[in-house]
């Protein structure tokens, strides 16, 4: 690899790629968490809706899932996949058209889900919501992204294929096979944006929380422990705890995940049989959840001071510990006897942010703390902005899950209660007005997380700008060592 | 055919063959995995990859692996 | 023997592998649920939509209505009293896509149909803190401004009929909806006369309260009206329903 060293890894491989992914990671990362951040807070103050259509709640909800999850989430998935298989096949992207295409066809994607939701376009399915023609630029994109994927590894120069690109290789293809089975819809006519599911009711249902799950399961999960068995490794200089405790994790995962989506659906109308099953295996998947957190954790075993000296480090063993922590919550939840209580109320939501927020969007962080000043060729601007980060972020996550656990708890049991008669003793509305204050807490977490990531996006800025002005002047000093040069000669 | 292997045949069992089918396949993979001392030792060695990167600039990374791959040994 | 090596080092191994470890799950939980006959409850009284309930289910989802409410009452004695009696499988049979939700910001629509007056309502839509003074629900008057565009409701039927929902268009397949539905209801599903018995029911029932047009709150109150009042649960013995669970 001689070559390589001459070369230098910002030409060797195709960085420009990651560059731009990363940056719109963080662009929709800021609109999506501001969309949220305004829904929670028309739920506190509903005067909010203005009544402006495409700002309800009902429209701009749908902005904010697809913001984070396909926006941030995506375009941080695209950004890191593609640094982890060319830095572990050490070999460059197999094209950089395809590149480019995935690119522009996920951005194009997304911001046209957020606007046609505004306009009252919706499959109505919830994170499915995107109207047939999208389905299908998506449909196309991930294909190319199944192919530069695969043809990437198939180049590598390394025998093996590391267990980062196994996480990510089963997130392509489940997502392909999620996004298109359950996107099966016929559409009014060519020229309406509007279609209907083809499947109804139950079936429809399972259909679409097969998905709904598995959109957990393999896009915010399974991709993102790709990103922390290289990330995690990378940043602590040690290697992963257990290899083979990855060999288990990865199949036993992606074995387990597929099953669970049915917990969704406990007590409605769908089959004894199926939720049952379901709610088994969401118990199981415990296990293989742990086995990834800890494989991730015990990697720091030995050097536990790092978590002092490395705020990086902090972030991303604490999104280990929020992702161990809600994948505790999630088969508690899968219970049906908890589930009687806890569905249909905000502790559902609370949930998901821990996984959201705690484990996603922190493994996230952490990963580009690591991976921006490598693509720029230079170091982070500043470490301690890196920490107040953290603490904003960290602060936000506990207010928000601690709200969403007392709103769904006490509106669960507030629901379910009877008076001396044997009347029931709240009418749902008395439930609404209780839930206000958990409401506001709820909003001022959520200010505080983004507020986080402002932070961050200012450090990327100033690091992006020295690493522009040290190229600068690495370039003048050469010319003026050129000129030199040419004038004794 | 023998009596017992008519068992698996029947609709109403078949919960318990799949739940047989892949617990056994669960077990295999384990027993597979962490078993055998020169196997153990081979999968684990291919956690370094990440660490082997060509253009690794840092010396730390090559001394802690080094460090690692003693203590084991 | 197989070594996981062998996995390791072949990209095309590792794919053929991954896709079928990730495909038992959804086969073994969806397939059946096409195929089993007992998924779905035999209940009679089930219909499509008309028109004009169509054009308000559509106006439905626009809103993002299912991200509140939900529509699926489950078998607790708290929301039996609350709402009324479990949903069946059967009462969405119709239902592209369903729309039994996963959240109750407001409370459960299942059975909303007949329970308050068009009057009510159209004025809680409009705002709903005019009747629910703790309601966190938005306002929306548009609906009551906004002329129903109804020009497409063909084409919506008619891809609804793909799907297999039993709107007719030939002679033969009305006269089966007669024989399922009763003539009247045929006649509501017959898609070349859906504008005509779309105007027709808008008119009859004026569910807005203003007789001289036809906006999008005639078609929602038409949908939110009929929700959960297709079974008539009185014919039903109680253990009928377990058989199916």
């Amino acid at each position: 690899m001689a070559q390589a060293a001459i070369v230098g890894s910002t030409e060797q491989y195709n960085y420009a790629i990651i560059r731009k992914f990363t940056v719109m990671a963080l662009v929709w990362g800021v609109l999506g968490m501001s969309a949220g951040i305004y829904i929670a807070a028309e739920l506190a103050w509903p005067f909010l809706n203005f009544d402006i259509p495409a700002i309800t709640f009902g429209r701009l909800r749908p902005v904010h899932t697809t913001l984070v999850i396909f926006g941030f989430g995506g375009s941080a998935l695209f950004a890191t996949s593609y640094y982890v298989v060319q830095r572990t096949c050490q070999t460059r992207l197999y094209s950089d058209w395809m590149a480019n295409f995935t690119f522009w066809g996920w951005q194009i994607a997304v911001g046209l889900g957020a606007l046609s939701y505004m306009a009252g376009y919706t499959q109505a399915r919830e994170y499915a919501e995107f109207e047939w023609p999208i389905d299908l630029l998506i449909a196309v994109t991930w294909v190319i992204y199944l192919l530069l994927f695969v043809q990437t590894l198939r180049r590598r120069s390394q025998p093996h294929i590391y267990v980062a690109n196994w996480f990510y290789l089963a997130f392509i293809l489940a997502t392909a096979m999620l996004h298109i089975f359950n996107n099966l819809a016929v559409p009014v006519s060519l020229f309406s944006l509007k279609s209907y599911s083809l499947f109804a009711g139950v079936q429809d249902a399972m259909t679409q929380w097969w998905y709904g799950h598995n959109a957990v399961g393999f896009f915010l999960t399974a991709a993102f422990l790709g990103m922390m068995y290289y990330f995690v490794p990378k940043q602590a200089q040690r290697p992963v705890y257990s290899y083979r405790l990855s060999i288990v994790h990865f199949w036993s995962l992606s074995f387990l995940y597929m099953w669970v989506g049915g917990h969704h659906l406990h007590w409605t109308a769908l089959p004894d049989w199926t939720s049952t099953l379901a709610a088994t295996f969401s118990i199981m998947l415990l296990l293989p959840s742990w086995g990834g957190m800890i494989n991730g954790i015990m990697t720091l075993s030995g050097a536990w001071e790092k978590l002092r000296t490395d705020p990086i480090m902090l972030f991303l063993i604490t999104a280990l510990s929020f992702y161990g922590m809600s994948t505790f919550e999630g088969p508690l939840m899968s219970l049906k006897s908890v589930n009687a209580l806890s569905h249909y109320t905000d502790w559902t939501i609370g949930h998901v942010h821990s996984g959201a927020l705690g484990w996603v969007a922190m493994v996230t962080f952490g990963s580009f703390y690591h991976l921006i000043p490598r693509l720029y060729d230079t170091r982070i601007y500043s470490i301690r902005l890196i920490y107040v980060h953290f603490w904003l972020a960290t602060v936000g996550i506990l207010l928000y899950i601690t709200a969403m656990w007392v709103a769904g708890i006490f509106q669960g049991l507030m629901l379910r209660s009877f008076d001396e008669y044997g009347n029931l003793a709240y009418t749902f509305v008395e439930t609404v007005a209780f839930l206000h204050e958990p409401y506001v807490v709820r909003a001022i977490g959520g200010l505080f997380f983004i507020s986080g990531l402002l932070v961050m996006i200012y450090n990327v800025i100033m690091t992006v700008r020295r690493a522009s002005s040290e190229t600068a002047e690495l370039e003048a000093r050469l010319a003026a060592k050129m000129a030199r040069a040419e004038g004794q000669a | 055919m023998p009596e017992w292997l008519l068992w698996f045949t029947h609709f109403e069992n078949s919960k318990i063959v799949a739940l047989l089918l892949f617990f056994s396949t669960f077990c295999g993979i384990l027993i597979y995995v962490f078993t055998g001392k020169e196997r153990s030792r081979r999968l684990e060695s291919y956690k370094y990859m990440p660490l082997q990167e060509d253009d690794e600039q840092s010396d730390a990374a090559e001394g802690e692996v080094a460090d690692n791959e003693r203590n084991k040994a | 023997m197989i070594k996981h090596e062998s996995i390791e080092t072949n990209a095309g191994l590792l794919i053929a592998l991954t896709l079928i470890v990730i495909s038992i799950g959804g086969l073994v939980e969806i397939v059946p649920l096409f195929f089993i006959n007992d998924t779905v409850e035999k209940v009679e009284g089930v219909r499509p939509y008309s028109a004009l309930e169509l054009r308000g289910r559509d106006i439905y989802q626009r809103e993002g209505c299912y991200l509140c409410h939900s529509q699926m009452v489950r078998p607790f004695r708290d929301e039996m009293l609350r709402y009324g009696h479990y949903s069946l499988a059967a009462e969405s049979k119709y239902d592209h896509p369903f729309q039994w939700g996963s959240k109750r910001t407001g409370p459960d629509l299942a059975r909303v149909g007949g329970k308050y007056s068009n009057e009510w309502h159209v004025a809680h839509l409009v705002r709903p803190t005019a009747v629910v003074p703790q309601s966190v629900m938005p306002n929306y008057p548009w609906l009551l401004e906004t002329e129903l565009n109804y020009s497409d409701v063909q084409d919506r039927m008619r891809a609804l009929k793909m799907t297999g929902v039993p709107y007719s268009e030939t002679q033969q397949e009305y006269e089966a909806n007669v024989t399922t539905f009763g003539a009247d209801i045929a006649g509501r599903l017959d898609i070349l006369r859906a504008e005509e018995t779309l105007m027709q029911q808008a008119l009859t029932y004026n569910y807005d309260g203003q007789r001289a047009r036809i906006t999008e709150m005639d078609a929602l109150i038409a949908y939110l009206q009929v929700l959960g009042t297709m079974v008539d649960f009185s014919r039903y013995d109680e253990g009928y329903f377990t058989q199916f669970r």
